[in-house]
């Protein structure tokens, strides 16, 4: 919306002339509604993926407890289905699942949510147990038929929700295992679905080992005595930080408080469970503190072809901070989270977006800024831990192409 | 007044970037590594550089004088004055299939240019010898057919100097000959050959392409103000499907003296009606301010990430960096090489010397026409073809194996080019 030099009045005048928009305010007003109008959007604007992780670890308020108690309220009539709640209360922006059910009783979207919704699981186990639970009742009866249907529905969960990164690349990695075994056509057909349906339950192991992994690969980068400044809510981290701290480490943790999820609530939370020494930055304090950090860590919500990472908002901001002052950034991911994307800036994903509560009410006319990730480039990336082994930013281009192509 | 090309002790192969390694290394390891290595390149200036070529030379070019001394080591330019004697010794008789000769010519008149347009001429000119070919009596078909398509190459090669998709062509086109069995026949060998021709040109560039144009125009948004740098197949074709399928952009055509291929660009946009922009090199920093993506087209990429490219090219990705505007290069995945190159003069193609002396149209500015030949002995004109932008400005490289960083380029190198050479 905003160009670069003063001739954007021009040049948005000859886009209205050319575009039947009907904007009758004034130039300042054209942009999108903003978020704040309309907290309960679903589907069009919110991104699910960052819902569910609001849920599962950041603090719990009272208007998150009102969204969601309306949402039950909403969707009490959804179809009887196999997937069903497992107890806790939708939220609004799971409430797409019910579209997809196209009258069959089985719906892979309401199985996905699920599973998402336990705490401990990654979202890409979480897909592809969604998806073994679609081989296991599907009535296909040659691998060609059970193909297909397995690609319907992991393209329905990818556009489900298109924000979300490990989701998509948990999708193609069962769809490419898929295809492989599929290739193998000696085998008869019932044992090479119990192949892809052990395969699928593997994965979730695979997932747990590859936390443990990563968790001590990176020890020997942690040395006794050290800062390590944390943002976001990690799983891996998590377990990372834990490692050590059963190595009998010393070290200590600095939390930045990570608005609007408030996820350094929660983090440090559990590191005080830990005994590991932790204090609490607001977001601002990341530049006047990075003196005395040694080291950065990040998770990653995905890591992108060119080597960078696509993270909770805020990361480029401390990894840009870090970069200038000379201090290494490391992210721990693990490698199902690879995924074909290649963002050329900050604007050149799929948005995601999360309304922000204030906690004050905010004028109409005001615009929020409601993305919720933001993206990394590689060269302010030191190394990352994956359960591939420690690698350099550029060698993940080199695993896609070994892995996709 | 010539001084000798090498100056460094070793094995008389000069200037070229195999042999400066070797200096200092046991005698034994050295006999390994050349067995390993692929034989230097001999440069121009290399005084061992066979005899046989010159005595064979087709095109009988006076030594040009006043040659930059830095640039000594490349091939002269060879300029068109030859061209109406050659065409009249058309019909002669000589080794050369009537096919290549006119393809040498039409790469010698410069109507011919542009990476992929000269390889898919030179293949096709190369089938028409192979269909007409006839193995002499007591000589295998795959030791002449070489012999014959290396006579072919090095006409090709005074004509012009091989771009790198040529050569990786020829390669390609030599390995699949070298793996011919030898229980075809003449007849069945030619046409397998001639297929597999076809297939090169079609997977390697037509559907690498297509393959380009989609993920390309993913990363084209509405209100993107795009750049390109010179003409560029690949480019053009991206902007016009992002056009068809409905994008609203505004394209900027940066051109350059003196072969303002921009315009043959500039053309073919406007009449499909996107709305351009046009200006020179010189105003590329005023333009960057307001383009939103660069899309530039390579000749070829080397393993360090290096894009060889028309000259400016590289300058209009540093200018670009320095705005921090994403710059996508566009380039099928035949053209990259493993070649590691530094710096655009230890390779590097010499233009026309009195195409940069004269400004065409314009009579007034150009001093340069009264000269006397005394003074003109001071002056030395330099007219470079390409240059090398370090992998640092680029973002990205989309190639038909999807979009990789210019850090990958050796990975797909190693994947595929196993494959290719062996398909």
């Amino acid at each position: 919306m905003w160009w670069r030099s003063a001739s954007f009045i021009l040049d948005r005048q000859q886009h209205q002339n050319r575009t039947v928009a009907p904007s009758p305010e004034s130039f300042l007003l054209s942009s999108p509604p903003p978020m704040a109008d309309s907290p309960l959007n679903p589907k069009s604007n919110i991104s699910a993926y960052y819902q569910t992780r609001a849920a599962h670890h950041a603090v719990v308020t009272t208007d998150w407890l009102a969204q969601a108690q309306a949402a039950v309220g909403r969707h009490s009539d959804d179809d009887g289905s196999l997937g069903g709640d497992k107890g806790a209360a939708r939220i609004g922006g799971g409430g797409g699942g019910e579209e997809e059910g196209s009258g069959k009783a089985f719906s892979v979207i309401d199985e996905f949510n699920s599973w998402r919704k336990q705490p401990a699981l990654a979202e890409a186990v979480a897909a592809i147990r969604a998806l073994a639970a679609v081989i296991r009742t599907s009535g296909a009866a040659t691998m060609m038929e059970l193909e297909i249907e397995l690609k319907k529905a992991s393209d329905s969960l990818k556009s489900w929700d298109t924000t979300s990164i490990s989701l998509t690349a948990g999708c193609d990695l069962f769809m490419l295992y898929v295809t492989r075994t599929s290739a193998l056509e000696y085998e008869d057909f019932n044992s090479a679905k119990s192949r892809l349906i052990e395969r699928a339950e593997k994965f979730g192991e695979i997932s747990c080992k590859a936390r443990r992994i990563i968790a001590m690969l990176s020890q020997d980068f942690f040395f006794d005595g050290c800062t390590i400044l944390v943002h976001g809510f990690s799983r891996v981290v998590l377990e990372v930080l834990k490692t050590a701290a059963e190595n009998k480490k010393h070290f200590r943790v600095l939390c930045t408080e990570g608005r609007p999820d408030r996820t350094g609530l929660r983090f440090s939370n559990e590191l005080a469970k830990l005994d590991v020494p932790v204090k609490l930055l607001i977001d601002s304090a990341v530049a006047y503190t990075m003196d005395e950090v040694d080291v950065v860590l990040f998770g990653a919500d995905g890591v992108v072809e060119s080597g960078g990472i696509i993270n909770m908002m805020g990361t480029f901001q401390i990894a840009l901070v870090a970069h200038s002052m000379n201090k290494p950034v490391y992210v721990a991911a693990e490698s199902y989270k690879f995924a074909r994307h290649y963002p050329l800036d900050q604007k050149d994903m799929s948005p995601a977006r999360r309304p922000i509560d204030f906690g004050v009410p905010i004028p109409s006319k005001v615009e929020v800024e409601t993305s919720a990730r933001d993206y990394t480039p590689p060269q302010y990336l030191t190394l990352l831990f994956t359960d591939l082994g420690v690698l350099t930013p550029s060698v993940i281009s080199d695993e896609l192409i070994q892995l996709y192509l | 007044m010539k001084q000798p090309p090498q100056k460094k002790d070793g094995p008389p192969v000069a200037s070229s970037i195999a042999a400066s390694e070797r200096i200092g290394v046991d005698r034994s390891v050295e006999k390994e590594r050349k067995k390993d290595l692929p034989p230097p390149r001999k440069q121009f200036d290399d005084e061992s550089r066979g005899g046989r070529a010159k005595r064979r030379s087709v095109l009988n070019q006076p030594e040009a004088r006043n040659r930059v001394e830095l640039f000594r080591h490349l091939p002269p330019h060879k300029n068109g004055t030859q061209l109406p004697s050659l065409e009249s010794k058309f019909f002669e008789l000589h080794e050369k299939h009537p096919a290549v000769y006119k393809v040498g010519l039409q790469y010698l008149a410069g109507d011919l240019s542009g990476g992929n347009a000269r390889c898919i001429a030179m293949l096709q000119a190369f089938q028409e010898a192979i269909r007409d070919y006839s193995t002499p009596p007591e000589k295998t078909l795959t030791r002449d057919l070489t012999s014959k398509i290396g006579g072919f190459v090095s006409f090709l090669i005074e004509c012009r100097p091989l771009s790198m998709s040529m050569g990786n062509a020829i390669r390609f086109l030599k390995s699949r000959i070298a793996r011919l069995p030898l229980t075809l026949s003449e007849s069945e060998a030619k046409t397998t050959l001639c297929s597999d021709i076809d297939r090169f040109i079609n997977e390697k560039i037509v559907l690498a392409d297509k393959v380009i144009l989609r993920h390309a125009a993913t990363k084209i948004r509405d209100g993107d103000v795009l750049l390109t740098y010179g003409s560029s197949c690949v480019v053009e074709m991206i902007l016009l499907y992002a056009h068809e399928l409905g994008k609203q952009f505004r394209v900027v055509v940066v051109d350059s003296h003196p072969m303002l291929e921009g315009q043959k660009l500039l053309r073919r946009l406007v009449v499909k009606g996107l709305s351009c922009t046009y200006t020179q090199l010189n105003a590329i920093s005023y333009v960057m301010h307001k383009v939103t993506r660069v899309f530039l087209g390579a000749s070829s990429i080397f393993s360090n990430g290096t894009v060889y490219s028309t000259v400016g090219t590289a300058s209009v990705a540093m200018v670009a960096h320095a705005f921090r505007v994403p710059v996508l290069v566009c380039c099928e995945a035949y053209k990259f090489h493993e070649r590691v190159q530094l710096d655009s003069i230890c390779f590097n193609e010499l233009g026309d010397p009195d195409a940069i002396s004269k400004v065409p149209g314009r009579v007034d500015v150009n001093y340069l026409d009264n000269l006397t030949d005394k003074q003109k002995e001071n002056l030395e004109l330099l007219n470079l073809k390409y240059d090398a932008t370090p992998s640092d400005y680029i973002s990205v490289i989309v190639t038909d194996y999807g979009m990789i960083p210019p850090t990958s380029v050796p990975v797909i190198v190693r994947e595929y080019r196993k494959e290719y050479l062996l398909i």
